[in-house]
């Protein structure tokens, strides 16, 4: 199919409206027939220097002579535009794609094809180190907004032609890009075909951040407490998992990879675990996990004690907390509750605020909420205590946040109702949730329950690397997987 | 989506030892009174002897076919489907309130008397019922769990018994007869009300080795004598006159000023009976063909509650729901008779015809 410059031009304005970025650069080349040609960009999104070196500047001297409006497109493509980064485009949908990514598109009257030249300037956050994953001892890169700045940091560390990108586009009104990105040899087929299925099952029409996406990828019927789909900003942590079998989905304009299947001993697991020493490594594992226990249990068990079964306190502590209790007008369990929902309150503010702010909302709550309510007895320090240590515990593993939050909540208000007996059956029906969650066909749970001793190398321990380099670790053989191994394909 | 995946027959196996050994947790002492703890021994030995025969026949099946007996009585006797499931539906269900009904009396009387005894009920067939919706896969996946709390909890139960044994009195004489000795052993062939659960979601395990139920008896036996030890010797005749001998064992524990252990016991009780009222609903809705279904579960979870309040308010009704001997025969029937008439059967319709 020929092309009409005309008919483009015409078209575009249509679609876009005459919206004030599109910018259309009429030129009429240098031949007998005065063939015309257009340049489309749009505003703010190539860098205008280089549009002009690659494309405008050899493009106009060259001389044409009589040859056809087809001919003078593919002399243009092998010898006039000096770019590396040039894609041939046949529809209409494909420019627009390409234009509102940052390319430049040269159309040539009469010709078949069209030109997207890789000229994209726009600005953009430099790689830094991300905020939410701060390591000791290792790379201080962090992902980036722009999807091909975050492919070029994990090809940066797999060298290899193993190391595979697909690109596909989610969102019927954002045509987000995002790339799917696996070890062709170490990831199940299966995982990957499933994977794609679920993309394309995404019928949103804007997608505008990863987590818009988690929940298309999460298993159906399974516990959506605790999420499936892991997270990550760091280029090494996505490399490590991508060996593992696993698949990461880049999106473009988020910093956020999504990492999938995603195990909870995972988040336990941190980037400077495996830079530390063995015994150290090992031991901030066991904090991270006494951490995790005592933010989801230390409020509902204070609560189920101070209510119901105070004799399990020590006399000492039983003494002191009774006294303290005895002076506040509330219930112990509407004091946690209390105290807990003004935490997260006070949270929420403090990411908000602007950061000259933020002393004087520190000194607000730790004063005002803190220290004066204590003193007039509105709230005892036994509670503030205790609440403030499970918050604190609760931000070792950050990424559980959520289900750690939710389900304080829900064992204060389970331990104020029925006591010890209610913390533990809360408990249990909290594990038979976990145990049957699964990530893309993988037992969430893997490595606890079902149980591998093999695996225990890297679950409440980091064994050497020595002993870890004996045994390759694939997510599609973890046991009752319900995906097949690539070998097998 | 779990549900299709055959699973770990070891686990399989684990929870049903956590069940076997727990069991024991909520046994009011019914051991002949004047027998000697190397007699009880002499008992324990009886009752899972006892159980391990009654074992056999499900494992034949298991051996031969890789399946269980609903699987083999589907494929060899398809008529019979309904009256079997209907047996092993009355079989389930009077296990789960043999149980139950022990559990709500020991928290009711023991632990919380303002507590409602149907209100625990309600609440606790209303977890299991959600538990039975995920499957036995799952089950059994936080059975691991169960048994990393249940070490803690004997080691801190038995730990902390120690300073309480009077050493003085351990003797290892025999004092007993053969109608005791009888006694004993019914009370110690509880634990085989695992066989039948064995029997009816075998078919959904793999790498099934014969040594798995014998260790599982094995252990159960260990625990069982370490309880009975610490009874007769750290409690002495005190608990003769109590009910829930191992309540007091757990209550009379500590460790320098740090006691309250019982906590852990009625945490490991609550979560015990959780399972095996879970695994019975599991085994309910297999042996009627709908397995996972919701409805066949809160059906039978109706039935259980519905008796469970009877039993509570009219005495009768919980002397034939706690009666010992009537357990016994309705553990016998689905765990061995009914095995061993679908395992001739099936050899039989297996059998090269001339």
């Amino acid at each position: 199919m020929k092309y009409s410059v005309v008919e483009i031009k015409t078209n575009l304005e249509r679609q876009f409206a005459q919206s004030a970025d599109l910018t259309v650069r009429e030129l009429t080349l240098n031949s007998d027939a005065c063939v015309k040609a257009l340049v489309l960009t749009m505003e703010g999104l190539v860098d205008k220097e280089q549009l002009a070196q690659s494309v405008i500047n050899p493009l106009l001297p060259c001389e044409f002579g009589s040859m056809a409006p087809s001919a003078v497109a593919e002399c243009v493509f092998r010898s006039v535009i000096a770019s590396s980064d040039v894609t041939e485009l046949e529809t209409i949908d494909e420019l627009i794609t390409y234009l509102t990514s940052g390319f430049a598109v040269l159309a040539i009257d009469g010709a078949e094809k069209m030109y997207a030249v890789g000229v994209q300037g726009y600005a953009f956050r430099g790689v830094s180190e991300p905020e939410s994953e701060v390591v000791q001892r290792g790379s201080r890169e962090g992902f980036s907004e722009p999807l091909r700045v975050n492919m070029s940091l994990i090809r940066r560390r797999v060298k290899s032609p193993e190391l595979v990108f697909e690109q596909m586009t989610v969102g019927s009104d954002s045509r987000t890009q995002l790339m799917l990105c696996y070890l062709q040899s170490k990831v199940s087929r299966e995982l990957l075909a499933t994977l794609k299925e679920r993309l394309n099952s995404c019928d949103l029409e804007t997608v505008l951040a990863s987590g818009y996406l988690s929940d298309y990828l999460e298993d159906r019927q399974t516990s959506r407490l605790f999420s499936g789909v892991g997270i990550s900003e760091r280029p090494d942590t996505v490399c490590g998992k991508l060996t593992e079998g696993r698949i990461a989905v880049i999106v473009d304009g988020t910093p956020a990879v999504i990492i999938v299947p995603r195990l909870f001993v995972e988040e336990f697991q941190g980037v400077d675990d495996y830079s530390n020493r063995t015994y150290y490594a090992a031991f901030v594992r066991v904090i991270k996990y006494i951490s995790f226990f005592t933010a989801v249990f230390l409020p509902g068990l204070y609560v189920a004690l101070a209510q119901f079964h105070p004799e399990y306190f020590p006399t000492w502590l039983l003494i002191s907390t009774s006294e303290s209790l005895a002076k506040t007008p509330f219930p112990v369990t509407a004091e946690v509750l209390g105290i807990t929902l003004v935490y997260e309150i006070m949270k929420e503010a403090g990411l908000r605020i602007p950061k000259s702010l933020g002393h004087a909302v520190s000194i607000v709550g730790a004063l005002v909420i803190g220290e004066s309510a204590v003193t007039a007895g509105i709230i005892s320090s036994s509670t503030l205590m205790v609440v403030a240590t499970a918050a604190i515990c609760s931000y070792v593993t950050s990424s559980l946040y959520p289900p750690i939050m939710m389900l304080r909540f829900i064992l204060i208000a389970v331990g104020g109702l029925t006591g010890l007996w209610g913390i533990t059956l809360a408990t249990a029906v909290i594990l038979i949730s976990m145990c049957s969650k699964t990530s893309l066909g993988v037992p969430y749970m893997s490595s606890l329950a079902p149980f591998s001793f093999k695996r225990m190398r890297d679950v409440f321990i980091r064994a050497s690397w020595k002993q870890l380099a004996r045994h390759t670790i694939r997510v599609q053989r973890f046991p009752e997987t319900e995906v097949t191994d690539a070998g097998k394909n | 989506m779990q549900a299709r995946i055959k699973f770990s027959s070891k686990r399989f196996l684990l929870a049903l030892m956590l069940c076997a050994c727990s069991i024991i947790l909520l046994q009011n002492d019914d051991l002949a009174a004047d027998t000697s703890f190397t007699f009880q021994l002499l008992g324990i030995l009886g009752g899972l002897s006892v159980c391990f025969v009654l074992f056999l026949p499900s494992l034949f099946i298991k051996i031969r076919t890789d399946g269980d007996v609903l699987q083999l009585a589907e494929r060899c006797t398809p008529r019979a489907k309904l009256p079997l499931a209907a047996v092993y539906s009355c079989c389930f269900v009077y296990t789960a309130l043999y149980f139950l009904l022990p559990y709500t009396e020991m928290f009711h009387t023991k632990y919380f008397p303002e507590a409602s005894p149907c209100l625990i009920t309600v609440v606790l067939l209303a977890c299991c019922v959600y538990a039975a919706c995920k499957g036995v896969n799952v089950i059994s996946r936080f059975g691991v769990f169960l048994f990393a709390f249940a070490l803690l909890t004997n080691i801190l139960m038995f730990g902390g018994s120690v300073s309480e044994v009077d050493w003085g009195h351990c003797t290892f004489a025999l004092r007993g007869d053969a109608g005791e000795f009888l006694q004993n052993t019914v009370y110690f062939v509880t634990p085989a009300f695992i066989i039948p659960i064995f029997a009816c979601l075998s078919g959904c395990v793999s790498n099934f080795r014969l040594r798995q139920p014998v260790f599982a008896l094995v252990f159960t036996g260990i625990k069982y004598a370490a309880v009975i030890f610490f009874i007769c010797f750290a409690l002495g005749d005190y608990s003769r006159r109590q009910g829930f001998q191992t309540f007091l064992l757990s209550r009379v524990a500590h460790f320098s000023t740090f006691a309250g252990i019982e906590s852990f016991y009625l945490a490991l009780s609550t979560m015990a009976v959780f399972m095996i009222l879970s695994l019975l609903l599991c085994c309910i809705t297999k042996s009627v063909g709908r397995s996972g279904e919701l409805r066949p579960i809160i059906l039978f979870t109706g039935i259980i509650l519905a008796l469970d309040v009877a039993a509570t308010y009219l005495d009768p009704v919980r002397e034939v729901l706690t009666n010992p001997l009537l357990f016994v025969v309705l553990t016998v029937i689905p765990a061995a008779v009914i095995p061993m008439i679908w395992y001739f059967i099936g050899r039989k319709s297996n059998a090269p015809k001339n």
